[in-house]
């Protein structure tokens, strides 16, 4: 066996650079509260500033105020760790995320399929490079052994145990993958390197030092093996189909989206699984994919319906450009549980069910066409209702039931004003600051209605609403 | 009769509510006619004095009164009648509080008392006659529906229902206007801080928000459209009932320090005489006789006999536990003080012209102050005594109001407009640190912020409203009120946040203004130094000195300060005294009351330093602006330096009489945050001019009134600082080694780290031995050495991360029996291994066990011994083939494990290289001609950037011979500013500069050469 350890130095900065065009000026990755903003990571323009890791973001700006920074994102780094995982899954197949921020890789097994070592590591570094991470590639006989040396090495390959015993003898403590606690005891005691620590016989050692140190000395030499869990694809679902010809019409669009769906069904089905959200893109020549976004209120995945509400979808695109290519990406795979129905459906043959109802009108007239209502915390009445908030809140009776979406002057003259002045003053947080007095008006047609006057206007009163 | 008086409103003392200061609210109130007003903060007191200032000043009547919600029961507001009623508030709201966490309350129905005489009370109902009955029972003939309308959704309706709640309950209604804020235009600050106290930005907090700005005191006419006129009028009935006035409250001394068949007077006298008696064993002299006697008739006509006795009481215990005191402030430098031990300073014999009436007058009407510094580590105990003795009942400490300074305000204003953290930040420190303006728009371009963006201008609005505003109530350190009667009948007690603390809601100015007597029980490391170099030198030479006793005007002592050679010493060791003290060259204890004195910024802003030092070396003439002004002035050779001159030049020159002058002395503390000078200026303008003084004279005089500012240093202050100045000053110029080693044992404390303190005292050749377990207690100490000094022992303490506890025992240990081998010191003093470790990494097991790393390999092989093979001789090992450590490497664990070394200094190591890189070091820079280019390099120990010197930064660099010092103006901190902040061993190039023998490297370039310092070792470590 022969194991390649990857080490990703920079992987957080490089997940972040990657998305940016200026990655050569300074940014700087902030961590912790907000209080006390450290930063956690600096580009090589950064560092030459000055900038540190460990920093804080108050010291660095008093070294230098031009440079951007980024939040420090663990979700992202353990994606881009998945990424790079899969990424070199398609060399290997015993690929582990064993250790933080590096990837290691049986590779004996592969030199047949992708020649000898140095062709093989070129190719990965160019797919390692081309996806914007930098990276130490090391070889040693086993993982542990791969893993220390990429602290310090960069294309070294090591294939024999002697050879093994020679580079790590001369590796400094603090590399050699203790604790802490471990490598400031030997450091304090004379042991700089392994060579001296080897050098004391195992009793005296396993008498000073927990067992944890011995086995991580064994699993250097060799002499016992490091466990590993291996790394497995992740669950989604992915599939393109590459038309042959550039497609202009929705109409020649259904045939490969039927083919998507079906194929999405059916691999539901074998994971017994369903889906909620998906996404068709609609690849074209030399810009951004256009998206059909479905989202779906529960977890589905017959087939048939999966198509129809696509379809919907699709159908209101306007298609941008050509379309060369369709992909379906589906992420969202929770467990699919069946609708029990009664074994007597009562509902009448043609109705729909409120929640199929309202999806179908989301789909027809678009999401911003459908929508709740609900009360805000707000004391302008204007802003008072609000159309996304989720958690209903309890709308005033002394409140009209229907706002005018823009106030308008009452000409009537023989209005008989019921209750007021009504004052509400708020809002000046938003450059928008309301001064008024309402009234509870009624008209002579007794109509009752929500007028209001600005606060020192002289001007008609303002019809803002209709009481029910 | 028409009017009405507001009975329910909130100042800006109920925290995150109230959107006005009381003067704010009184002055409108004053200009829209109103009858009185109320200041009902919620459930608490501690504006009241304040509003009282205010309402006198506006000449507007005050009730004093509080809103309170008792817990499932009735939101009330209760205002106080008479005297009784006033207590009765008092102590209602002391049980909510103390009931509590600092800050919150519970008041329980249960908590009010049987009567509740005095006391009137509006009831805020919410239209349920459930609490009628008990509230009817508890204040008959005293409560009101009080009806709050701020055209609301239905105020007509509320109206109704609220009357006819009135008639049904057989109450009488009244109008109140749950007033929030002076006027409708602080109402984004009132949103604003009711946001702040959800911690919500404002743009969420709507539920909470008031719907509009009508909670203001509102004109008469806008009342009268709102309510029926009956409603109104009640409003009057309760402002003529309402006849308290902060002022009938009475404060009585506590009765127990004068034993029974004694008066106050005679008691005082008997102690005065048996004091004098002890200080002058060989009979009190004449001129001390004559001061006591004239003291004492002063304090008696004045009737200030218990407040001399009390701090008497508190210091004489402090004595009998050995506790290191001395007391400063106006009235404590006095022959009575020194007689009763409460100073050390003879006031016979300092050759001042302190006279007692300057700290005591006849026409101000207040007590006298006396703050009491007692040892650092020993404080504690004395508060604790004050509490046993007089009960948390009568004793309790002073409150701080906290109020808003620049930085906090924006920061609150800016996190409630939904900025985000990072920009709240950068915001707040566009502010200075202790600034009182927002910040200017240069600063904020400067920092990034667009200052004309309409957010940000709120932003800064709001801020400016917010500043000054007081944000919470805080404890006073050591400021102690003790009364005869409980407190809570005077003023309401609540829970400090630091456990077993109790705190009234007054601070030390509103005690002034009622003339309550506070003693201040304050903490000096230097006190505890000094008891503990006290200590040494009984133990070590068997003589005991005392403050009193240290020989006076020892002209080595004086020798040694002029030469600036003063690391440690208190209150002069600072880098700018340093550099002033060989132009200075004091002679005398005056000299030094002066030095201690005149490098604050007051002096400094003042422009005062100079003048003095000119006049000092005869090289500008001495002369006084009047004849009159000669006495006030001769001692600081016409230049006024202390806060004490201006109030005698307002006294003579301005005809001020004493207590204006006092007025004065306020408004020179706090004009910074609240104005109020100009017309100081205007009158001492008027009548110095009309006497004859140059207006430029007296231009000068103002501008150095506004330079005291908050920092004027009074000359009674001074003095005792000095004296303690003095005393450390001997110490260390007669017993270096005692006096270096009991600063260590002190530390923290002063501007120096031990490592500083070590090398000083080395430098003095003095022997450091290193820390050893065979001979190390926890502290340094003094062990035989040279001829005449002993040496120092580090102690064990020097040890990063090391536990008392640990060295205690190894102490008990050693004492039994002397540690035979390292298994022994470690089974008998039951170290555990991160014990082992420290003692290992740092060196002390040198003796027992070798170098640091045997030392280590050896302590990590020590396995805890079962009963069963107690005492058997420790397992045989081959012995372990460990590299010794190298040079370099015992240099970096002595930085990392001690904080210090006692092998040579690190740029001894490096001199060979600086001096090709033809650095020099301070002992050669001693003996280069001013003006020349040179270059320098040592360790940076120091970065200052004083508030007095404009972008300027003092850097001290050390070598293996002492310090240098490097003046680096702006442009260059600008330009290199990375080498400038990052640098641990720097080199300059500049020029040097002499003046008065004082020599400054002017840099022109930076140059990092840490990396040298990484040399020195393979690993690369902070040193310091």
């Amino acid at each position: 066996m022969l194991w390649a350890c990857i080490l990703f130095p920079q992987l957080a900065m490089d997940g972040v650079l990657r998305h940016r065009a200026d990655a050569d000026s300074p940014l700087a990755l902030l961590a912790g509260p907000a209080q006390r903003r450290v930063l956690q990571a600096v580009n090589p323009a950064a560092r030459a500033i000055g900038l540190r890791p460990g920093q804080s973001l108050i010291a660095a700006q008093a070294l230098s105020q031009d440079f951007a920074t980024a939040d420090y994102n663990p979700v992202e780094i353990e994606h881009w760790q998945q990424l790079l995982a899969a990424c070199a899954y398609g060399f290997s197949s015993q690929v582990s995320l064993h250790y933080p921020r590096c990837l290691l890789m049986e590779v004996h097994s592969c030199l047949s399929l992708f020649g000898p070592w140095p062709r093989f590591e070129a190719r990965l570094r160019e797919e390692l490079s081309a996806l914007g991470f930098r990276h130490r590639i090391t070889v040693a006989p086993n993982p542990a052994a791969a893993r220390i040396l990429a602290n310090v090495h960069n294309g070294l390959v090591i294939t024999d145990a002697d050879a093994l015993r020679q580079a790590l003898d001369r590796l400094p403590v603090q590399h050699l993958g203790f604790s802490r606690e471990a490598a400031t005891a030997f450091s304090r005691m004379g042991l700089r390197n392994l060579a001296r620590i080897l050098a004391q016989p195992r009793d005296s050692l396993s008498r000073r030092f927990p067992a944890e140190v011995l086995v991580q000395l064994d699993r250097l030499l060799g002499i016992r093996p490091l466990a590993l869990d291996f790394h497995r694809p992740p669950d989604v679902f992915e599939q393109r189909i590459e038309l042959n010809f550039d497609v202009k019409s929705h109409q020649a669009l259904l045939f490969p989206l039927r083919r998507l769906t079906a194929d999405l069904a059916a691999y539901l089905a074998g994971r017994d699984s369903g889906v909620q959200r998906f996404v068709l893109h609609l690849e074209h020549r030399a810009m951004a994919d256009s998206q059909v976004q479905v989202g779906l209120l529960r977890a589905e995945r017959d087939a048939s319906m999966l198509f129809e509400l696509t379809r919907d979808r699709l159908e209101q695109l306007q298609l941008p450009a050509p379309v060369l290519a369709v992909r379906l990406a589906a992420r969202d795979l929770p467990r699919f549980a069946p609708e029990r129905r009664q074994l007597f459906d009562e509902r009448p043959q043609q109705s729909l069910p409120w929640e199929q109802l309202r999806e179908r009108l989301r789909a027809r007239l678009g999401d911003e066409a459908v929508h709740g209502l609900s009360a805000c915390a707000d004391h302008r009445p204007e802003r008072a209702w609000s159309t996304q908030s989720s958690i209903p809140q309890p709308i005033s009776p002394l409140r009209p039931g229907w706002l005018l979406a823009q106030p308008q002057p009452l000409r009537e003259a023989s209005l008989h004003i019921l209750a007021g002045p009504e004052r509400i003053e708020s809002g000046w947080w938003d450059g928008d600051d309301v001064r008024r007095d309402y009234y509870v008006i009624q008209t002579r047609s007794g109509q009752r209605g929500w007028a209001f006057r600005e606060l020192g206007s002289q001007g008609p009163l303002m019809l803002h609403g209709w009481f029910a | 009769m028409t009017g009405y008086a507001e009975l329910h409103c909130l100042s800006n003392f109920s925290f995150q509510r109230g959107a006005s200061s009381a003067k704010e609210l009184f002055e409108r109130a004053a200009r829209l006619g109103y009858r009185a007003l109320a200041i009902t903060d919620e459930c608490t007191l501690a504006g009241t004095v304040r509003a009282w200032q205010a309402s006198k000043d506006a000449g507007m009547p005050l009730i004093v009164g509080s809103e309170m919600r008792v817990e499932d029961g009735p939101k009330l507001v209760l205002l106080a009648e008479a005297r009784t009623g006033y207590q009765a508030l008092s102590q209602l709201i002391t049980l909510a509080r103390r009931r509590t966490d600092k800050g919150c309350y519970r008041l329980l129905v249960e908590d009010f008392p049987a009567s509740t005489e005095g006391l009137l009370a509006i009831w805020l109902a919410d239209d349920d006659a459930q609490h009628a009955p008990w509230l009817q029972k508890l204040f008959a003939g005293r409560l009101w529906l009080g009806i709050e309308l701020h055209r609301g959704t239905d105020d007509a309706g509320k109206l109704r229902k609220q009357l006819q709640l009135a008639q049904a309950c057989d109450l009488p209604a009244l109008a109140c206007g749950g007033v929030h804020m002076h006027a409708r235009g602080r109402r984004a600050l009132q949103d604003c801080m009711t946001a702040i106290r959800h911690h919500l930005p404002v743009a969420e907090a709507g539920a909470y928000l008031f719907p509009n700005g009508e909670r203001h005191l509102r004109r008469h006419e806008e009342l009268a459209e709102l309510y029926p006129p009956r409603l109104l009028a009640e409003t009057l009935r309760i402002a003529e009932r309402c006849t308290f006035d902060l002022g009938q409250l009475r404060y009585q001394y506590p009765h127990e320090v004068v034993p029974a068949g004694h008066s106050a007077t005679s008691w005082l006298r008997r102690l005065v005489e048996d004091g004098a008696r002890w200080r002058w064993p060989d009979g009190v002299p004449v001129s001390a006789r004559s001061l006591i006697e004239h003291e004492l008739s002063l304090i008696a006509e004045l009737q200030y006999e218990s407040y001399f006795l009390t701090v008497h009481d508190i210091v004489r215990w402090a004595r009998e536990q050995h506790i290191l005191c001395q007391g400063r402030g106006s009235a404590a430098n006095s022959t009575v003080c020194f007689a009763l031990s409460i100073t050390e300073l003879d006031p016979t014999r300092t050759g001042t012209r302190m006279l007692f009436e300057r700290f005591l007058s006849r026409e101000r009407n207040e007590p006298p102050d006396i703050d009491v510094d007692f040892e650092h580590e020993r404080r504690e105990e004395v508060i604790q005594y004050i509490f046993r003795r007089y009960g948390r009942e009568r004793a309790a400490l002073t409150a701080v109001v906290c109020s808003y300074h620049a930085a906090g305000a924006v920061r609150d204003v800016a996190k409630a407009l939904g900025l985000p953290p990072d920009q709240v930040t950068a915001l707040a420190d566009c502010c200075g640190r202790w600034s009182d303006k927002p910040p200017s728009a240069e600063r904020l371009a400067e920092a990034g912020f667009d200052p004309n963006n309409p957010l940000l201008r709120r932003v800064l609005v709001l801020t400016g409203e917010l500043i000054g505003f007081p944000r919470h109530l805080s404890q006073h350190p050591g400021g102690f009120v003790i009364s005869e009667q409980p407190l809570s009948m005077l003023v309401p007690v609540e829970n400090a946040a630091m456990a077993g603390r109790t705190v009234i809601q007054w601070d030390k100015d509103d005690l002034d203004l009622l003339g309550l007597m506070k003693v201040d029980v304050l903490s000096l490391g230097m006190l505890s130094a000094l008891h503990r170099c006290f200590d040494l030198i009984e133990r070590y030479r068997g003589t005991r000195w005392t403050l009193a006793s240290l020989p006076a005007e020892d002209p080595a002592t004086y020798a040694m300060i002029s030469r600036a050679d003063t690391i440690g010493v208190f209150q002069i060791e600072s880098r700018a005294q340093m550099v002033m003290l060989p132009r200075l060259r004091p002679k005398t204890f005056y000299d030094l009351v002066i030095q201690v004195a005149i490098i604050r910024p007051g002096p400094i802003q003042g422009d005062m330093v100079h003048p003095y030092l000119r006049r000092r070396n005869g090289t500008e003439p001495v002369n006084y602006p009047s004849e009159e002004l000669v006495p006030v002035f001769e001692r600081t050779l016409g230049v006024p330096l202390f806060q004490e001159q201006v109030m005698e030049l307002a006294i003579i020159a301005a005809e001020y009489t004493p207590g204006e002058a006092d007025e004065l002395r306020r408004s020179m503390a706090a004009w910074k945050r609240h104005g109020g000078l100009e017309h100081h200026r205007q009158r001492l303008t008027t009548r110095m001019l009309e006497k004859g003084y140059e207006p430029a004279f007296i231009e000068r005089i103002f501008e150095q009134i506004k330079g005291f500012g908050s920092y004027g240093f009074p000359e009674s202050h001074a003095a005792s600082f000095a004296l303690l100045t003095y005393a450390s000053s001997w110490l260390k110029c007669h017993e270096p080694a005692a006096f270096a080693c009991a600063l260590i044992n002190s530390w923290p404390m002063g501007f120096y780290s031990p490592d500083q303190v070590l090398q000083d005292v080395r430098r003095h050749d003095i022997e450091v031995r290193p820390v050893d377990v065979r001979y190390s207690d926890w502290d340094c100490s003094l062990e035989p050495g040279g001829a005449v000094q002993p040496a120092i022992r580090m102690g064990l303490r020097m040890i990063r991360g090391m536990r008392e506890g640990d060295a205690r025992r190894i102490e008990t240990a050693r004492r039994q029996r002397t540690f035979v081998h390292v298994e022994d010191l470690i089974l008998r003093a039951e170290l555990d291994a991160r014990a082992r470790e420290r003692l290992a990494d740092a060196g002390a097991l040198q003796g027992l066990a070798g170098n640091r790393h045997q030392a280590r390999w050896t302590v990590a092989g020590i396995e805890p011994q079962l009963p069963l093979f107690a005492g058997q001789a420790p397992i045989q090992e081959a012995p372990p083939a460990l590299p010794a450590p190298s040079f370099g490497e015992e240099l970096h664990t002595d930085y990392a494990t001690l904080g210090t070394t006692l092998g040579p200094h690190p740029l001894t190591l490096l001199r060979e290289q600086l001096s090709t890189l033809r650095c020099r070091s301070s002992r050669q820079l001693l003996h280069i001609e001013p003006d020349r280019l040179v270059s320098v390099a040592g360790l940076v120990v120091g970065r200052q950037r004083p508030q007095t010197a404009s972008g300027v930064t003092f850097v001290t660099l050390e070598d293996e011979f002492g310090m240098i010092n490097v003046v680096v103006w702006r442009d260059v901190a600008e330009r290199q500013r990375q080498v400038f902040l990052q640098s641990q061993l720097l080199r300059i190039d500049g020029h040097l500069e002499i003046a008065d023998g004082i020599r400054h490297v002017i840099a022109g370039r930076l140059t990092d050469l840490s990396a040298l310092l990484a040399g020195l070792d393979v690993r690369s470590r902070d040193f310091q």
